[in-house]
């Protein structure tokens, strides 16, 4: 269990439970616990929608897309069963909300579950916890029968005559079922790999059926706008950017943490006071604002607000909210060569460019580290990044040429630096493993 | 559907809606590269080739997964698109090893063909490839991994075509490899469909690995010579010591019937063609053994015996068995030299279906028959015992993809739980031999509906087909005839009087059609043929023999002996002189070997079979593989049988048949009516390099000067053919094309006096094919193997 | 004075043989030279009779891939692959040729097979004595054209020397 951080700037809101026992389901009661779903099961279908459309509540796996708006895309009528499906694969380097969420408020991600359920008219839910959180699968699993048990699910819920079934589902380690239809081929138990889009999972997901899928911190978002209002929830951002989001501070900091902060945050003032600068007094080098997926920020690119159109705007992405701080001791192509491994590791193989491309930038990075590089090697990794992007059949391979893109693009010197059988000038000083392990 | 219009490349295309982009190019002749994408097998969107800039689109998009929409305009060729397709081949052969100058595919392989359209010669990489071993498979699927460029279409081929998944993939990432289902080797039909659709040369052929390369070869595209179902198999041949071998077979230009389909038979059961042990001279008993001969002397001989059994004890005294594996003309030829020069009508061959009754059953219904593209495209289809899946692999391939594509429905009668009832929609299980009932039942004989129920304890397995409820007889019967436009195809078990219940029971639907299912290459052609004693070409009794009475000048007016008749009458001594071309009768019909001691054999044969080792002359037979002709498949589709191969010291079968009239006496203009009508081809013949002589053929015809100079020439007989059996008045033109024409079954009021227990299906299994199976070693080893490891289907 | 003139003539042309005598001589002294090739000189590029070269392990270089034979204008190589085995391995890749054979009759010596090797395993060596009296002979099979086995392969049984006097197949004149 890890232990928690706070900060006054803190607006505590899917943290507002964390550690406070609310896995115990008398104490979540206790703590406005499933009130949200109760108050749901009154509001009617498309009251629930624009609530949350209201809320300016967008989702908080990556992509940022409105959750209202999805929502709104499932057929009323459908021939097939639907799905709500909640995304906890949560495997990007640099992110660790939704394990806090899953173990220390396991019933706001349920409540979520259900009330998205009640939004779009399903009767069936699952939760896909990631395969290396082994433990959290315990707490779910509590959780859910004991849910069942107080008739919060099964059949009739809350006396309400309205069924709903919710089922937790491990997965066996794969970062590509992050990815929604990856997921759902993995729920079906089939390799993980996406599908063809289109058909959209909203019209046709899991078994064939219309399916919403959201990430756990969505999830467990939702049940605070029901009990608190879309109009609180949204004050709380920047417009079109409603709420809170959990950003999980690491890297070359003081107090590397999970933090609850307004969407739209500072990110200089996120680095320096909320985690607490960098230790030893050394310089920062260079931020990586939304796990390790996004292009890199400089030091001097660091005066944003922490929200989707913001960050984009910079030219990197919100993404998962993993801010990972690199200090001026660390080695760019080390750090490059440490993404790229995971990329290579966790490419599902389906598609040409990613999965040879990752294979071939990692070669070259080892090699390129380690002293052998020669100078067209730069360009030449730059070009088989520019090969992927955008060419793959899904993110996986962006993921992996964006950042590699912005490493060359803003580090070239230091790629320079490596050229000509020249060791690592970092060497000493690399601490970049620790950082991502 | 309705159709939309878009735009490629500034040409206006119009394509119904929901065509794939990369479909909708094609139609206007803009090729978009894909390795993934495979007409008819389920999209992938894995290899990244087809991508192509569609407008309003932000980035490149896939056209194999992009359906076309009103007024979508998409650029095929833009300096971004060819970066991109640039780009995946760079990558691809990142990993793919250079050793194209070994590599089977090396000529004709998807991949050398991109890299020259795209120019991703050069690598950019330092690092060594990644390698891994090659395995073998199966006796005749190898696997070379590091040339896999995981394009799925195995896979896909085996699971979703062939319905076996034998194949899948392990691993994630770079580590990706295509491997089998069962540990490691294949548990499958052994179709080879892996190999001819994988577009490089990872999966190659045992027959063909590293024998030489494809434009080493010549390609003939012939019809198979197996089973009934006349897959269009082309034959690389190249020059050797005695001729020209085989080397291959495929389905390289898949413009056959078969289109992308062919099975192990049509891929590699050629090799008994190479085989050391065939007769490559005429065999003559003297002294009671086999010594080589020259041809001269064995017409000479076999002349004078038959001229002297017909003149001192009549035709009857002279027996003819004919083949399934000869052309039609050969089959023609032989019954009119037995009715004309040996004036019997002692002939018979190896039935293994009820065509006369069919045909007389059909009687004022000639287009009623089904072809084997309409089995592709019936929305429904009934299957009355037989196992297609083992017996007729082609038709048990398109009523599957008929059933994946089309969402055909199919009903499956049968008294074992055949590998169809999965792609069935009703499964009805009857007890063996209850086919012939259930025939009775579909025409309203409920009194059999009891006798229908299967035996206790093997019960219909409805887990394992697509029929969800338990269906009674008489539920299927009305099922059945709520449909429209059935097909009705059934096996031998049906046989005489059942066969009319069955058509009758099909008249009652609209559209609907048949299909009668017998064994070997050329057994519908056979009996359309007449190789029968009570029945001329085109099932003429004997008693109508009009045309061809005028037409041969004389034809014996009393039916002739059946097979066991010939038997019979050779054990009394009464017949002298049995004449047997390409068939195994004592070896089939496990008949007594003394029994013909006292009678002059006359063999024709490739190989020394029970039948020829008690042969008083052997003649060796070229197969169809080496000799030109049609051969008419089960559905009465016609197709050519094109010369590929030769092995010196062996002739046609027509040619002998030919050569012993002439030994004869007989005139041979009378028999083969060459040199009529034409203008001289200057002496070109059908020769080894066939493919010109019939291009050049083509054109003859088209111009009315098609060379029939030779009493060997088998298109002599052909326009005889056309002439006087009804249904055979196809296009010449498109037959020499190399199409498939329909002939229909036209059927005579008493065409069904024959014997129903005469016929006796050949049971053949996926890897046998009656004798001729026998001298296939890849059938062999792939049998031998099956037996290790029993498979599942 | 005519004479005198004649001469005059005849002296200042045997002038210019005699003194031409006692030059080195310039043209090749072939067939009564020196060495195997009997006084033939050749340059580097001169095209002769194939060599099929071997690698450095003493394997073929020819893995039959039939370019050559695909390139060659006048059809007169003949090739039969083979694969190799474990046991009986020939060439360095999977498959070798079995037979290799090269119709002399009809060569041109154009050298494009030597350029469409992708292994560079047929080389146009310097031989160039192949008149014979029979056609037959002028087909050339593999055992004629392979290079020698390199001299730290030397213990290799065919090419071994005692053997060869003993009747095994020797090899023909090599390139310069």
């Amino acid at each position: 269990m890890a232990d928690l951080v706070s900060h006054p700037d803190e607006v505590r809101v899917v943290s507002r439970r964390f550690g406070m026992g609310a896995t115990n389901l008398d104490r979540y009661l206790e703590l406005d616990g499933y009130k949200a779903v109760q108050k749901a099961l009154g509001m009617g279908t498309d009251g629930i929608v624009n609530e949350v459309k209201n809320s300016g509540l967008r989702g908080r796996g990556g992509a940022g897309f409105s959750t209202g708006m999805k929502w709104s895309f499932v057929p009323k009528q459908a021939s097939k069963p639907k799905y709500v499906l909640c995304n906890g694969d949560e495997s990007e380097p640099g992110t660790c909300k939704d394990r806090l969420i899953f173990e220390h408020d396991p019933h706001a991600v349920i409540e979520g579950v259900v009330i998205a359920g009640l939004a779009v008219g399903s009767h069936t839910g699952y939760i896909y916890v990631r395969g290396e959180y082994r433990y959290l699968l315990d707490i779910m699993q509590k959780a859910i029968a004991d849910a069942y048990v107080r008739g919060f699910l099964g059949k009739n819920i809350f006396g309400s005559g309205y069924d709903f079934d919710v089922y937790w589902h491990g997965g066996a380690g794969a970062y590509e079922v992050g990815e929604e239809s990856a997921l759902m081929e993995s729920l079906e138990g089939k390799r993980g790999i996406p599908r063809i889009r289109p058909p959209f999972p909203a019209v046709v997901g899991l078994w064939g059926g219309p399916t919403v899928i959201n990430n756990a911190e969505t999830l467990a978002s939702v049940p605070h706008i029901i009990l608190g209002g879309a109009e609180w929830y949204a004050s709380l951002g920047p417009p079109k950017n409603g709420g809170t989001r959990l950003f999980c501070l690491s890297g070359h900091l003081k107090r590397p943490g999970v933090y609850e902060l307004p969407m739209g945050y500072n990110l200089r003032k996120m680095i320096f006071e909320v985690g607490g600068g960098i230790p030893d007094g050394r310089a920062l080098k260079a931020v990586v604002p939304g796990g390790s997926s996004t292009p890199v920020l400089k030091s001097d690119e660091i005066d944003i607000a922490m929200d989707f159109d913001s960050v984009a705007k910079s030219g990197s992405m919100l993404g998962s909210g993993g801010v990972v701080v690199l200090d001026e001791t660390t080695c760019m192509v080390k750090f490059a060569l440490r993404t790229m491994k995971f990329y290579q590791h966790e490419s599902c193989g389906w598609c040409i460019p990613c999965r040879e491309g990752t294979d071939w930038l990692k070669k070259t990075l080892i090699r390129f580290h380690a002293g052998g590089g020669v100078n067209k090697d730069i360009d030449n990794m730059y070009y088989l990044s520019e090969n992927m992007l955008g060419r793959t059949f899904c993110p996986l391979g962006d993921a992996a040429a964006m950042p590699t893109m912005a490493f060359i693009k803003k580090f070239r010197k230091e790629f320079e630096d490596h050229l000509d059988g020249k060791p690592c000038p970092f060497e000493k000083a690399g601490v970049v493993e620790s950082v991502l392990a | 559907m309705a159709d939309v219009n878009i735009t490629v490349d500034g040409k206006k295309v119009t394509a119904p809606a929901g065509t794939l982009l990369i479909e909708a190019c094609k139609s206007v002749g803009i090729e978009v590269p894909s390795f993934c994408y495979y007409p008819n097998l389920s999209l992938q969107g894995a290899c990244r080739m087809c991508l192509v800039k569609v407008e309003k689109m932000p980035k490149l998009q896939t056209a194999c997964t992009t359906v076309i929409s009103e007024g979508m305009i998409a650029i095929t060729d833009s300096d971004e698109v060819r970066q991109a397709r640039k780009g995946m081949v760079e990558l691809l052969l990142g990993n793919h090893p250079l050793d194209c100058p070994v590599c089977d595919a090396g000529g004709e392989c998807e991949l050398q063909d991109m890299t020259f359209s795209y120019g991703a010669a050069e690598s950019k990489y330092m690092e060594p490839k990644n390698h891994k071993e090659e395995q073998q498979w199966s006796p005749v699927v190898y696997f070379d991994r590091p040339r896999c460029i995981l394009c799925y279409r195995c896979v896909r081929v085996c699971g979703e075509g062939m319905d076996v998944w034998a194949l899948g993939v392990q691993n994630r990432g770079v580590g990706s490899i295509i491997a089998p289902n069962k540990e490691d080797h294949l548990e499958c039909e052994e179709c080879g469909m892996c190999i001819d659709i994988c577009p490089v040369g990872a999966l190659t052929s045992g027959a063909y690995r590293y024998k030489t390369r494809p434009w080493e070869m010549n390609h003939v595209g012939t019809t198979c010579a197996h089973c009934a179902d006349g897959c269009k198999t082309t034959l690389g041949v190249r020059r050797s010591e005695t001729g020209m071998e085989i080397v291959r077979g495929d389905n390289r230009d898949k413009s056959g019937i078969n289109g992308d389909f062919l099975c192990i038979k049509g891929r590699y059961a050629f090799d008994f063609a190479n085989r050391e042990d065939r007769f490559v001279q005429p065999l003559i008993r003297k002294d009671g053994q086999l010594a080589p001969s020259t041809w001269e002397e064995a017409f000479e001989l076999i002349g004078k015996r038959f001229k002297e059994a017909r003149e001192q004890h009549g035709g009857q005294a002279i027996g003819v068995v004919g083949s399934n594996r000869t052309t039609n003309e050969e089959n023609y030829l032989l019954q009119k030299f037995a009715r004309v020069v040996l004036q019997t009508n002692n002939i018979d061959h190896h039935r293994t279906a009820d065509f006369p009754a069919f045909a007389a059953a059909l009687r004022g219904k000639p287009e009623s028959t089904a072809s084997m593209r309409d089995v592709f495209n019936a929305p429904a289809i009934l299957l009355i015992g037989n196992d297609p899946t083992e017996q007729h692999p082609l038709m048990a391939w398109q009523i599957r993809n008929n059933v994946r594509l089309h969402r055909a429905k199919l009903y499956v009668v049968n008294s074992r739980d055949i590998k169809l009832r999965r792609q069935a929609t009703g499964f009805l299980r009857i007890p063996k031999g209850a086919e012939g009932r259930f025939a009775a039942f579909l025409n309203g004989d409920d009194s059999v509906a009891e006798n229908l129920r299967p035996v206790a304890g093997t019960g219909a397995d409805a887990g394992e087909s697509r029929a969800t409820t338990q269906t009674t007889p008489a539920g299927f019967r009305d099922q059945l005839r709520s449909e429209q436009n059935l097909i009705i195809i059934f096996g031998a078990e049906i046989r005489g009087g059942d066969i009319a219940s069955v058509v009758k029971f099909g008249s009652g639907i609209a559209g609907a059609k048949f299909l009668y299912l017998a064994d070997y290459a050329n057994s519908r052609g056979a009996a359309d043929m007449g190789l029968y004693p009570d029945l001329l070409p085109g099932y003429h009794p004997i008693a109508d023999s009009g045309k061809f009475h005028q037409e041969w000048g004389g034809v014996p007016q009393t039916p002739g002996l059946t097979l066991p008749e010939m038997v019979d009458s050779a054990r009394s001594g009464k017949l002298k002189a049995l004449y047997v071309v390409g068939t195994n009768p004592v070896g089939r019909f496990d008949i007594d070997p003394f029994v013909f001691s006292q009678s002059f054999v006359v063999v024709q044969d490739m190989f020394l079979t029970e039948t020829a080792s008690l042969a008083d002359v052997v003649l060796p037979a070229a197969n169809a593989y080496e000799k030109s002709g049609t051969f008419t498949n089960t559905c009465g589709d016609l197709q050519l049988v094109k010369k590929a191969a030769e092995v010196s010291g062996s002739k046609s079968d027509f040619e002998m048949i030919v050569r012993i009239a002439d030994a004869m006496g007989a005139d041979v203009h009378k028999l083969v009516p060459f040199g009529r009508g034409t203008a001289a081809d200057m002496g070109q013949s059908r020769g080894a390099q066939s493919g010109e002589a019939d291009r050049h053929s083509v054109w003859l015809e088209a111009h009315g000067l098609e060379p029939k100079m030779s009493p060997f020439d088998p298109m002599a007989i052909l326009d005889e053919i056309q002439r006087l059996v009804p249904g055979y008045e196809v296009s010449r033109m498109n037959l020499l094309a190399g199409n498939d024409q329909r002939t229909s079954l036209v059927g005579r009021a008493s065409g069904a006096a024959q014997n129903p227990e005469l016929i006796a299906p050949a049971n053949d299994h996926l890897f046998s094919s009656g004798t001729l199976g026998r001298y296939s070693r890849t059938l062999n080893s792939v049998m031998e193997n099956h037996d290790q490891q029993p498979a599942e289907f | 004075m005519p004479v005198l003139q004649n001469i005059a003539a005849i002296a200042k042309g045997m002038s210019i043989t005699f003194r031409e005598m006692f030059q080195p001589t310039v043209v090749e002294n072939y067939p009564d030279g020196p060495g195997p090739l009997k006084g033939a000189i050749f340059q580097e590029r001169y095209r002769g009779v194939h060599v099929l070269q071997r690698d450095e392990n003493g394997l073929e270089k020819c893995v039959a891939c039939f370019l050559c034979a695909a390139a060659c204008p006048s059809n007169c190589i003949y090739i039969e692959a083979a694969e190799n085995t474990a046991e009986h391995r020939i060439s360095g890749a999977e498959r070798y040729a079995k037979v290799y054979n090269i119709d002399y009759n009809r060569c041109i010596f154009c050298g494009y097979c030597v350029e469409a090797c992708p292994t560079d395993a047929i080389t146009h060596g310097h031989g160039f004595e192949i008149a014979s009296f029979n056609a037959s002979d002028l087909i050339y099979r593999k055992e004629q054209m392979l290079a020698p086995m390199p001299a730290h392969m030397g213990a290799n049984a065919v090419f071994n020397r005692d053997e060869v006097a003993a009747g095994a197949p020797s090899l023909p004149v090599q390139g310069s």
